[in-house]
């Protein structure tokens, strides 16, 4: 086992606390999601007969994936790093799903592997979105690149009444 | 989901393919709206120097957070308002640069029965302008029998 692979062992298993996203599903951040991935569904609008079934307006099925928003007080990374010509952009609460970050990964590029989903329930407007998350697996492998590391995570969604929405598990390959 | 209807369990035919979906080309504005809809400011989709030169990139590259959505629009879409698209399984294999029309595919694999509904298992992917593929994957969609109820909402997934 390598150097890397032995600094990294601590995290695998490693277990988030529940986070609470900062903002419900709100009508109008839905719409800019729905328009940005180019898919406006009225099921995402206002309550209509394909919806009924569902309680009302739902976001899009990814939705509630990306609702780790960077809430008012919480220092920002971006002014933070303006100064850092080697900050890539990523702000922690987007990419670590409340997880520690992955000291000896600093400095490593980070591409999306792929991904898990299984989905059990849309999040409906005015729903709070919880998720917790955990490294299921972090690995070295050999490229023809290069080495990279495998960074494999487990992220439970569910609403304010505990609900599961969605079952992710995502690989994110990094390397320097 | 809401804007078709949905297909019975039993009239799906294995080898079948289910409604591609066409998006793109993808310009960089695109991108730009995707990352502010989702508040990730990742340089790889809008920072030139910093993709080619710093990250070594060919280019401004397509979010892979932005391909999966349309895998679950064209699922979500088939599965109609009483289907459900249970769960899918994407790999990253290539990347799709900035200025590509990407096509996503699906093609019925297998069929099994679920506890009151069938399960459709189907390959995926999406391919570029030049026919290359990048996101291969595989997905389950959930289908009302003929003759029989919605798929169950919330999902009950079939034991394990």
């Amino acid at each position: 086992m390598s150097a890397l692979s032995d600094s990294l062992k601590k995290y695998i298993g490693m277990k988030s606390t529940t986070e609470m996203a900062c903002d419900a599903v709100e009508r109008g951040a839905v719409r800019r999601y729905a328009q940005a991935i180019m898919y406006e569904d009225p099921i995402f609008d206002k309550p209509c007969a394909n919806n009924a079934r569902y309680g009302g307006p739902v976001a899009p099925p990814l939705y509630p994936t990306h609702l780790a928003r960077r809430a008012f007080g919480v220092p920002d990374p971006i002014q933070a790093n303006a100064r850092n010509s080697d900050f890539d952009g990523i702000v922690a609460a987007t990419s670590s799903g409340g997880l520690p970050a992955l000291e000896p990964l600093n400095g490593y590029a980070l591409l999306n592997g792929g991904s898990e989903i299984e989905f059990f329930r849309y999040a409906r407007h005015g729903e709070t979105v919880s998720q917790t998350s955990s490294y299921a697996d972090i690995s070295e492998k050999e490229t023809s690149k290069g080495p990279i590391v495998l960074v494999v995570t487990e992220t439970e969604f569910r609403n304010g009444d505990g609900e599961l929405l969605i079952r992710t598990r995502r690989t994110q390959i990094r390397r320097k | 989901m809401a804007l078709g209807t949905t297909p019975n369990f039993e009239d799906v035919a294995i080898g079948s393919d289910i409604p591609g979906l066409e998006k793109g080309p993808l310009t960089t504005a695109h991108l730009m709206r995707w990352s502010a809809a989702m508040e990730n400011w990742h340089k790889i989709h809008y920072d030139k120097p910093f993709a080619m030169e710093h990250d070594k990139l060919p280019g401004l590259l397509i979010n892979g957070s932005l391909k999966q959505q349309f895998v679950m629009q064209m699922l979500a879409d088939w599965a109609g308002p009483n289907g459900w698209a249970w769960k899918a399984s994407f790999q990253f294999r290539a990347m799709n640069i900035v200025e590509e029309a990407v096509r996503v595919w699906g093609r019925v694999i297998a069929k099994r029965d679920g506890p009151g509904y069938g399960l459709i298992d189907i390959e995926l992917g999406i391919l570029n302008d030049a026919g290359k593929e990048s996101t291969p994957g595989t997905a389950t969609v959930a289908l009302p029998y003929k003759n029989g109820q919605p798929v169950p909402y919330p999902f009950v997934p079939p034991a394990a």
